[in-house]
């Protein structure tokens, strides 16, 4: 046993040699090559004439959303600026003009060449004014072509979610409406 | 006027054989990658014409309108000298191999051969003296473009077609010891009359061996996967022809695809009886249409090969790249005894069993 064990590391079967000699291994692999050939079935998608379909939850272009009567959902609280780790978006809140408690976004910017599409903004947004659409194809030849501001993002939210939320009855109209229902609060009748 | 005549008829077959082996480059640069690409589940180029089929035309009008960058401190003549080196010599292999049978006929008043542009009777030693030429090329591209990448592949072509040459020219001495000639033409006529005389597997001592050593030697000579060293694209960017570009660049490529096929028509003439067909005759030739049996014989070298060529490719889909001293070990260690061994054997059977 032990013998037949030395002349094993020593002498490589016959079976092995013939391997060698018939190229055995390199007609193992051109058979695989082959076998590619015939059963020819390509994982290939050509691209700009046929596309995935992707899954809702895809984190593409960012956007800013509108209710259904064409408000914006935005009420400037800068939570999306803080949330941000990469620095894309910058803020300037404002209030709105004659209503002292309301308030909302005076300028909205993001520079887009940053984002890394976490999706922290959208989650941290308190009324839902920010969302990830499906867009990607966002090649551009100048690079502060993807520096946006207020009017870009809320054209990208029209053109990506046509379907827009309801503006709530119960919220009044001088209360920035967070996306709770204040049940235990007194409600004005308008 | 005789002599016009007759370098009218040369100058006429010499474009024939050209545009069909032109035509040939141009549909293996397409088949390569469309072959490759289904080989790996890929489509290959999709995207000029009809499942890309337009690709060479575009590839090669490419390549025409580049600018063509001579880099600073190259050898402005051995680098303008050098894709022609290469090129020529691929080309002009061509003129002695027979692409199908060796009948005469009578063109104003003149015997001309049609299917071999000259058979002269050192056919196999010309063809095997101008690829020696044809690594002259590739080592001067490299050489003069003055870059380490481009001089390295030369350096190493240098060595893989000195050693591989070698291999070539004994692999086919056993074919010549058979046939007893070194005209393309007559090995090709002493194959006739079906695959058993093929030198391949022919009696008396089939050249079995001397058709495999002959196969890897000429993958190795023609720089393809899995010898393609000079221009192994992941060390050495694209070796000898780093630094060309245009139509220099096309002229390297052109090249290298016109070998493919040259190597591919001796084999086929040297090894599987060139443009005989694998049964007695023809099939046309039997049905009393002698006149277009020439149709049947020209296919079947066609045939042939097409299939070296897509063996190129399958190898080269297959293959990973030879370390340069594998490659060397196994060129002078293993391919040369065994065709040095060939050569010997072959003569014995030769002597003792004579054709």
């Amino acid at each position: 046993m032990n013998a037949a064990a030395t002349t094993d590391t020593k002498r490589k079967p016959f079976s092995e040699w013939l391997k060698t000699l018939t190229f055995y291994e390199l007609l193992v692999g051109m058979k695989a090559t082959l076998t590619h050939l015939l059963n020819y079935k390509p994982i290939t998608l050509q691209y700009p004439h046929e596309k995935r379909l992707l899954p809702d939850n895809y984190r593409g272009m960012l956007s800013l959303l509108r209710y259904d009567d064409g408000t914006e959902k935005c009420v400037g609280c800068d939570l999306c600026e803080a949330a941000c780790p990469s620095r894309v978006i910058r803020v300037v809140s404002g209030e709105v003009p004659g209503e002292p408690t309301k308030r909302y976004s005076k300028e909205y910017y993001m520079d887009m060449t940053r984002c890394l599409f976490c999706g922290l903004c959208v989650d941290a947004c308190p009324v839902d004014a920010l969302a990830m659409t499906r867009e990607f194809e966002w090649a551009v030849y100048d690079k502060r072509q993807l520096h946006l501001n207020k009017q870009q993002l809320l054209a990208i939210g029209d053109r990506a979610f046509p379907v827009r939320e309801k503006r709530l009855e119960l919220q009044h109209p001088n209360v920035a409406f967070f996306n709770v229902t204040f049940k235990h609060l007194p409600q004005k009748e308008n | 006027m005789e002599i016009g005549l007759r370098l009218a008829v040369s100058l006429a077959q010499i474009a024939a054989v050209m545009g069909v082996v032109m035509l040939t480059v141009m549909v293996l640069t397409l088949a390569e990658r469309k072959v490759l690409g289904w080989m790996q589940d890929r489509m290959g180029p999709m995207e000029v014409g009809p499942y890309g089929v337009l690709q060479p035309i575009a590839d090669g009008l490419k390549l025409f309108f580049k600018e063509d960058i001579i880099p600073a401190g190259a050898n402005r003549f051995l680098f303008t000298l050098a894709p022609i080196l290469a090129l020529v010599p691929a080309m002009i292999g061509f003129a002695v191999i027979p692409f199908g049978p060796s009948m005469t006929i009578e063109l104003f008043g003149m015997q001309v051969k049609p299917f071999v542009i000259s058979d002269i009777n050192i056919g196999i030693l010309y063809i095997l003296a101008f690829a020696s030429i044809g690594a002259y090329g590739i080592i001067l591209g490299g050489w003069s473009s003055n870059s380490k990448y481009s001089l390295l592949g030369g350096l190493r072509s240098a060595a893989q077609v000195i050693s591989y040459e070698l291999n070539v020219g004994l692999a086919i001495v056993g074919v010549i010891l058979l046939s007893g000639s070194l005209s393309l033409v007559k090995i090709t006529e002493a194959q006739a009359g079906g695959f058993w005389n093929w030198f391949v597997i022919a009696m008396p001592f089939p050249q079995i061996f001397a058709f495999v050593v002959y196969v890897i030697s000429s993958v190795a000579e023609t720089n393809r996967v899995p010898f393609d060293l000079p221009e192994a694209e992941s060390e050495l960017v694209a070796g000898f022809f780093t630094e060309y570009s245009g139509m220099r660049f096309a002229f390297f490529f052109i090249a290298e695809y016109a070998n493919m096929i040259l190597v591919s028509c001796v084999a086929a003439a040297l090894f599987l009886g060139g443009w005989n067909a694998p049964y007695p005759g023809t099939i046309l030739g039997h049905l009393g249409l002698d006149a277009l049996a020439w149709i049947e014989n020209v296919v079947w070298f066609a045939a042939k090969v097409y299939f070296f060529l897509f063996l190129f490719f399958w190898l080269r889909a297959t293959l990973p790249r030879l370390r340069y001293d594998q490659l060397m070990r196994f060129g002078w260690k293993v391919m040369l005894p065994i065709a040095l061994g060939n050569i010997v054997l072959t003569a014995i059977a030769a002597y003792f069993f004579p054709r």
